[in-house]
């Protein structure tokens, strides 16, 4: 076995893998598009497999929440406001200095998404809302780029791959993005490491046998389970094909890209405050959203807005959507505060 | 929905304003005066008509004088640019606009010019008397907003003209928000440079706006280049307009400028006043009687443009614009209004103030149901903020 390969060697000698898939492997690159509990763990997980290139892109700061699930932070990270995505690049690179570590620290929109995507072989979904998944779901589709999907809360899990032009892609699988607050979020509903941990692990592994080479064995069901319960199911997903099917990949309509949905957050002038526009998904259930909050959010609602604090910061809620979140003049921070509530 | 945020940009906009557009960019959109052919020359003649009637507007005698271009910042820099020498003193006032208040504190950060400011009283009004105690010998311009876009101020342009004038300081005024919506003539006030965009009171699409010179002052060109005409000559050349209109220009825009100005003649400026008049007294006399909500500015509609800037006690102005718009379907706009310092002159800085703006489709309805939503919305306590 050649000497760079030493490292894998118990990898490479499964017959799934061999030298041929590492070396695949080795010049293949990932995007990890959000990096939680999904994007953190399988990031190391593919790092240390040997892929070549893994970027990291999060718009938010390690937070003492996310500790008991997102491996690859500690205490230090959460002590000082510190991106997620220079964490995990720093990490990451001790984790196996072969492989180039980027970080992008950034809230993913239209504007830096097609670039991201088209630089990379493969997609690995770690987004924490519905609007970036979308966003993510297009670009891939458009790129012809696999998306591996996945998704946890509570003690719930599932994973999907968008293979482009051979799968049924994110948009077939969910039509239309739940009304805002309407979802439960690992904010509101909890999460067990575990589980976002299995669902990551899968998504590496689906990951990975795409980039050895393997597209045929990836398994093209829906794959959802309970880790508490130890209940699994398999789903088939159908393609909606034709002229009046699934809007991105049989039509070709990119809605999220090309910026007839979703919108910028805006920083208002000198305020310390950010604007986040309303979600795609309809009107909000302010009522639902503060049925989930902790009872020492600071809640106050009228029959025009709900407010309640949020990691130091004050959200002010609206009911078509739209939030000011007071106390950071951070886009990319107001926008992921007002995910972990909404799911949007 | 309801728009109230006519001070920003004025909507809807006629639909001759649209058909005009239309008819000019499927028929006859060639490039304005570069060829001979038939689609350049109608172009030419639209840009040409669009000239006349902005100075139908104004009481130009000249339609030469008025320098077609993207906006009122455009034509506000290409004065600072084209007049302003080291050395030379200017004098604003704090009621100003970014448009105006940027340039001038570059060239004076950069060392070019020194700049005063005229102090204003509780309303906004600049005080004349002050202006003039201002002036010195060095003072080139003076440089003010006819009336403020985060107040609706109307500043007292008469006696601050003839205070200029007498102490010879060249008069730019930025009349963004009294074109098209207050009576403007340049024969009766002795300004010698105004400057106005054609998307608000004009009621043409964005993009397009308008420096007017008097004669016998020289702007010097800014933006130099291509004009149509005169290509033999290696400088650009010196006679108005061509001099300040180097670069193809919005023509699409100019065409539906040019339906907006002939709508605002054929309605009347005076009639277009009575209107926008009207409806503020009525959103004064509606606001007067909220508990919590400050008017800011005048309580006097004769005194005003169409924009009212108000605040309710304990909400942050954006909070009341995003329930407006959320709860009520009323578009109005919050914050600074590009105007830091004007809030600043009148105790608003930095959350600023909400500001409802009229415009000539407003209707009395409209009106009703921003004081409707604010009475309703003052009922309300909200808690003070946490963060």
């Amino acid at each position: 076995m050649d000497a760079d390969l030493e490292r894998y060697r118990r990898q490479v000698r499964l017959p799934e893998i061999g030298e041929d898939g590492q070396r695949r492997l080795r010049a293949s690159s990932v995007l990890v598009a959000g990096c939680g509990a999904l994007g953190s763990v399988a990031a190391v997980l593919l790092v240390r497999a040997g892929v070549g290139r893994v970027v990291v892109a999060d718009r938010d700061i390690v937070d003492r929440a996310n500790l008991h699930r997102q491996l690859l932070y500690d205490d230090d990270d959460a002590a000082t406001p510190t991106p997620k995505a220079q964490a995990a690049a720093r990490h990451l690179a001790r984790a196996n200095p072969d492989v180039r570590c980027e970080a992008v620290v950034a809230d993913l929109d239209r504007t830096n998404v097609p670039r991201l995507v088209e630089s990379v072989d493969l997609v690995i979904d770690g987004a924490d809302n519905y609007e970036l998944r979308f966003l993510v779901n297009e670009a891939c589709v458009r790129a012809g780029r696999p998306f591996v999907s996945g998704a946890a809360i509570g003690t719930y899990g599932l994973q999907f791959t968008v293979l482009p032009g051979e799968t049924a892609c994110y948009a077939c699988l969910v039509d239309e993005i739940p009304a805002p607050g309407t979802t439960p979020t690992c904010e509101t509903a909890g999460i067990l490491g575990t589980v976002s941990t299995i669902v990551a692990a899968t998504q590496a592994t689906e990951a990975l046998k795409v980039l050895t080479g393997r597209r045929d064995r990836v398994r093209r069901t829906l794959w959802a389970f309970d880790a508490w319960e130890g209940t699994r199911s398999e789903v088939a997903i159908v393609r909606r094909t034709g002229a009046d099917g699934c809007p991105v990949c049989a039509q070709g309509r990119y809605d999220w890209l090309e910026g007839r949905l979703g919108g910028p957050a805006v920083r208002l002038c000198g305020r310390d405050m950010v604007q986040v526009p309303p979600p795609a998904g309809g009107r909000v259930d302010l009522d639902a959203v503060a049925a989930g909050l902790p009872a020492d959010a600071g809640v106050f609602r009228s029959p025009f807005l709900l407010r309640f604090t949020a990691r130091g910061c004050e959200v002010t809620l609206f009911p078509d959507g739209r939030a000011l979140v007071r106390g950071t003049d951070d886009p990319g921070r107001a926008r992921a505060i007002v995910a972990e509530h909404l799911g949007m | 929905m309801i728009y109230l945020d006519n001070a920003a940009t004025t909507f809807p906009k006629p639909d001759a304003v649209w058909d005009a557009m239309d008819r000019f960019a499927r028929n006859d959109a060639g490039n304005p005066g570069r060829s001979g052919h038939r689609f350049a020359t109608a172009a030419a003649a639209q840009v040409e008509g669009a000239r006349e009637e902005v100075a139908q507007v104004i009481g130009a005698p000249d339609p030469s004088r008025v320098a077609l271009c993207l906006n009122a910042t455009d034509a506000l820099s290409m004065v600072f640019h084209g007049v302003l020498h080291p050395g030379d003193h200017v004098v604003t006032s704090r009621m100003e606009h970014n448009s105006v208040v940027r340039p001038l504190n570059a060239l004076a950060r950069a060392g070019v010019i020194t700049v005063d400011r005229v102090p204003n009283d509780a309303a906004g009004v600049v005080d004349p008397d002050a202006l003039a105690a201002l002036l010195r010998p060095t003072t080139r311009l003076v440089a003010m907003t006819w009336a403020s876009n985060a107040f609706g101020t109307i500043q007292p342009v008469q006696a601050i003209a003839r205070h200029a004038k007498a102490h010879g300081a060249m008069l730019l005024l930025d009349a963004s928000q009294a074109v098209g919506s207050l009576p403007v003539d340049v024969a009766e006030v002795p300004v010698d440079l105004l400057a106005f965009p054609g998307h608000k009171g004009l009621l043409g699409p964005m993009g397009t706006g308008a420096l007017w010179v008097r004669e016998g002052v020289e702007v010097a060109p800014w933006r130099e280049g291509g004009t149509g005409g005169d290509s033999t000559n290696p400088f650009q050349p010196d006679v108005l307009p061509h001099r300040l209109e180097g670069g193809t220009p919005n023509a699409h825009g100019l065409a539906g400028l040019r339906a907006g100005c002939r709508w605002v003649r054929e309605r009347g400026v005076a009639t277009i006043r009575a209107h926008e008049q009207a409806l503020v007294a009525r959103l004064l006399d509606g606001l007067g009687s909220i508990g919590g909500l400050t008017v800011h500015g005048s309580t006097n509609a004769e005194d005003r443009t169409g924009a009212v800037s108000f605040t309710l006690a304990g909400m942050d102005p954006h909070e009341v614009a995003s329930i407006l718009e959320s709860a009520f379907g009323i578009a109005v706009r919050a914050g600074l209004h590009c105007a830091p310092e004007a809030h600043a002159a009148l105790g608003t800085a930095p959350a600023g103030t909400v500001r409802a703006s009229v415009g000539p489709f407003t209707t009395t309805a409209d009106i009703d149901a921003l004081v409707a939503a604010l009475g309703a919305l003052a009922t309300v306590t909200t808690p003070p903020h946490s963060a």
